[in-house]
């Protein structure tokens, strides 16, 4: 559906690389520049399966670059220059994720590429923004979290705050807002010829997965304490221990009647009979010892089965699932989301798939690229290249 | 008669975008109704169900006002409509009849027993691009499970890695879940918005929350699946020394000096820490400290804790950051919102926008955009809507009289 894209792609390491990824899946020709010189810092990461080294066998690359096509491209040569510029020229679509002043540097800046190519949709992703005292600031998922305002309300009160564990805004909320404005773009471009200039702070875009406790501050509300898996409209409202070791059930009894399937589930008529506990005023009140109660209960059952008797019985829960959990997960399985990858350098491989399906698209499974698998390709097809060239372009340290 | 613009300012001028959500699909909308996209968010007579979800905030007349409700439903309009009733499932038909896009987070039976299922909505609309959000998609063996915030963390995976090593699995606060499968849902009506432009064809688009999530699993999929490791949370001390959350003076900070194999920023941190004078600096030099590998080894990580903790310790968050930041170390504070809203950054970007609130009385503060397009730097349109504040507006602009409307209104079907 997007086949007749053709994205020029310096989006590197984390979020850029979702969208472009998004975009490659379902049918855009994505053209991901980087070089044996400085290579994309994730391919440098691990996990790679035992044995294996080097630059193409990366896990963590390879699960967030499917479907795009790799250009070897030193773009320290001065030659790269103009090879740049040109697959900019033939590009509908231009994306980066690098500190602001990098692209302009190269000639790549907003105002170079739309001068020759007007209907350019251009897609910059720095970290603060491209301009303010902290434009050049530099961080990572999880220092954007904290920033932002996400960390600090999550955890146990009394110790450290924590956050997700993990650097999320680079996973769904930060390459997430930037498909939504880079498509919308593309919508409008489609109708009227019109280009369009995004520009996507992500610490901007971050601060807005706490606009709710945000917009309650400005109206007088203290900044929200951190309260563990407690809320205030449920309980029992929590994560709860199960048979064997370290497995555990998320339980979430959001109204009476959850609650009284919740003890005939368990095989609790003396809590179900415990009148103190028949409303959610009750329980809250008596949340650490009904906490305990129901612990004692969950501790017998197994994860998975436990899950299951309480969905039976109208209850919200689900196990804590690890990834190992998810890989394995018969829904799952059955939607399709887990996709079978061939990868050329690292062999059999499952990378997650998009997170939603269409009764008419099929996203496509092509598994990542190798480093410059593509740049003759490429070059002849879209630069207009000959063989001569090309080889003098590579010896020369250019197309490398 | 004027024609239309052949330029529209907005990216999404022109469309028009039934919201049937509750909350947990409701900031899809927002995300397009940013955009210029006509939201028109379907609630019950009874009122908004995303204002079940809080912060709660006093109203004028006493009553909580759920901040959650305001926050998504910014820029939308609002009719209220009782959509199971016979005359109000025919209102919501003309509804989504004109309209591109229908986002809606009902079950299959619920929709099969309105009469307004996939084949039904394509039928009265053979254009619409039909955008389901359920917490285990629209089908698979799953696809009644009930969940809330915390539940759909749990089933996607994200819970697993969160809390403290001694502790159980523990939340991100703040209902992530509801504002990501939005996230993925608005992608996925644009999506869809595209392949109609393609073909003329509508589209049925079924997104899952869970799905959302295990994609934000981070490399613990891929390591599980290469090497059978599989990751486990670990709190505020997380695999290498110079990277966690660390208490300072005033709160915390959170820092990542020396990810990937890169030495640079560990060495700026223990020259700065040196010239600091704090014990124990000139212990973490040198080569050893420089390889990753080390800085990886419990002992490793724990002595960096010390020395770092002690260093912290006689410092503010705000000095942190600055002094870390000129120094090229990857170092936040961890912010809490009244700290955001004095953020020398943001307020030199004019972030936060205040908008004067129909329902509260009063002003609330919006950050401003999500994105800067064509470098507009606000996206506020016009306030969150009243529930029910454009029903007879857009009744109006269906061809629906005052006297039939009358009739609806005394049905309780609006």
């Amino acid at each position: 559906m997007l086949s007749g894209e053709r994205v020029l792609d310096y989006c590197w390491v984390g979020a850029g690389a979702l969208v472009t990824q998004t975009l490659a899946l379902y049918g855009a020709q994505v053209i991901k520049i980087e070089s044996r010189a400085r290579p994309d810092n994730l391919r440098l990461s691990p996990p790679a399966k035992p044995g294996q080294t080097g630059l193409d066998v990366s896990g963590y690359f390879a699960s967030r670059n499917s479907g795009k096509k790799s250009f070897a491209l030193n773009m320290a040569h001065p030659a790269a220059r103009d090879i740049a510029a040109a697959l900019a020229r033939a590009s509908t679509i231009v994306t980066s994720n690098f500190r602001p002043g990098v692209m302009d540097r190269w000639g790549l800046g907003y105002a170079d590429v739309a001068a020759a190519n007007p209907a350019v949709i251009y897609l910059s992703m720095p970290m603060q923004g491209n301009d303010g005292p902290h434009r050049d600031y530099v961080g990572f998922g999880s220092t954007i979290a904290a920033a932002a305002g996400l960390v600090h309300p999550s955890g146990l009160p009394g110790r450290a705050p924590l956050g997700t564990g993990t650097h999320y805004p680079d996973h769904v909320p930060n390459p997430g807002h930037a498909l939504v404005a880079l498509l919308s773009a593309v919508y409008r471009r489609v109708r009227t010829g019109r280009g369009a200039q995004i520009e996507l702070s992500q610490f901007e875009s971050t601060v807005n997965l706490v606009g709710p406790a945000l917009l309650a501050g400005s109206a007088g509300a203290p900044p929200p304490a951190p309260a563990g898996n407690r809320v205030p409209g449920a309980a029992p409202h929590g994560v709860f221990p199960c048979r064997e070791p370290d497995t555990w059930c998320a339980i979430a009894v959001g109204t009476d009647a959850q609650w009284a399937a919740l003890c005939t589930a368990l095989g609790r008529a003396d809590l179900l009979a415990d009148a103190r506990l028949g409303t959610l005023l009750g329980r809250k009140a008596h949340e650490d010892r009904l906490e305990e109660e129901i612990a004692a209960s969950s501790r017998t059952v197994e994860a998975w089965a436990l899950m299951r008797r309480l969905q039976d019985a109208g209850v919200p829960a689900a196990v804590v699932a690890t990834a190992q959990d998810v890989l394995a997960d018969e829904h799952l399985r059955k939607r399709g989301y887990w996709v079978q990858q061939d990868h050329p350098a690292m062999g059999a491989m499952t990378v997650a798939g998009l997170p939603f399906r269409s009764d008419v698209d099929e996203a496509g499974p092509t598994p990542a690229p190798l480093l410059g698998a593509d740049t003759w390709e490429i070059a002849e097809s879209v630069l207009g290249m000959h063989r001569a060239e090309y080889e003098r372009l590579v010896a020369a340290g250019v197309l490398t | 008669m004027s024609p239309e613009p052949l330029e529209p300012l907005e990216p999404l001028a022109g469309v028009t975008v039934v919201d049937w959500t509750d909350h947990t699909g409701a900031y899809a909308g927002r995300l397009l109704a940013d955009l210029g996209a006509d939201v028109v968010r379907v609630v019950p007579p009874g009122g908004d169900p995303a204002a079940r979800v809080g912060p709660f905030v006093p109203g004028a007349d006493g009553r909580p006002v759920s901040t959650f409700e305001r926050f998504v439903n910014l820029n939308k309009r609002s009719v209220a409509l009782d959509v199971a009733a016979r005359d109000g499932r025919d209102v919501f038909l003309r509804l989504a009849g004109r309209a591109q896009v229908l986002l809606h987070t009902a079950a299959r039976p619920t929709l099969a027993a309105l009469g307004l299922g996939p084949d039904e909505l394509a039928a009265a609309n053979p254009g619409l691009v039909q955008v389901s959000v359920r917490p285990f998609g629209a089908t698979g063996p799953y696809r009644d499970h009930l969940a809330d915030d915390l539940v759909q963390l749990a089933a996607g995976g994200l819970l697993s890695l969160g809390g403290y090593a001694d502790t159980a699995p523990i939340a991100v606060a703040g209902h992530q879940t509801y504002l990501a499968g939005s996230i993925v849902a608005a992608g996925a009506a644009l999506l869809g918005l595209l392949g109609r432009l393609h073909d003329g064809r509508g589209r049925a688009m079924d997104v899952s929350v869970q799905e959302a999530i295990a994609g934000a699993l981070e490399d613990a999929v891929p390591t599980y699946d290469l090497t059978g490791r599989v990751r486990r949370r670990l709190g505020e001390v997380p695999r290498e020394a110079g990277t966690g959350t660390f208490p300072c003076r005033d709160g915390h900070v959170a820092m990542v000096a020396g990810r990937l194999g890169t030495a640079k920023a560990w060495t700026a941190l223990v020259r700065w820490m040196a010239e600091s004078g704090v014990d124990g600096a000139a212990e973490l030099t040198g080569p050893v400290w420089e390889d990753f590998r080390h800085r990886q080894s419990e002992p490793a990580i724990a002595r960096f804790r010390e020395v770092f903790g002690a260093f912290a310790a006689t410092r503010g968050k705000a000095e942190l950051y600055a002094e870390a930041q000129r120094r090229r170390i990857a170092l936040a504070p961890v912010n809490d919102v009244t700290d955001l809203r004095a953020d020398a950054q943001l307020a030199h970007r004019g972030f936060f926008v205040p908008v004067d609130d129909p329902v509260l009385g009063a002003t609330l503060v919006y950050p401003g955009r999500v994105s800067l397009v064509d470098g507009r730097t606000t996206l506020v349109h016009r306030p969150a809507p009243a529930p029910g504040q454009h029903t007879g507006e857009v009744l109006a602009e269906l061809g629906v009289g005052d006297e039939q409307r009358t009739t609806l209104v005394a049905a309780g079907v609006l």
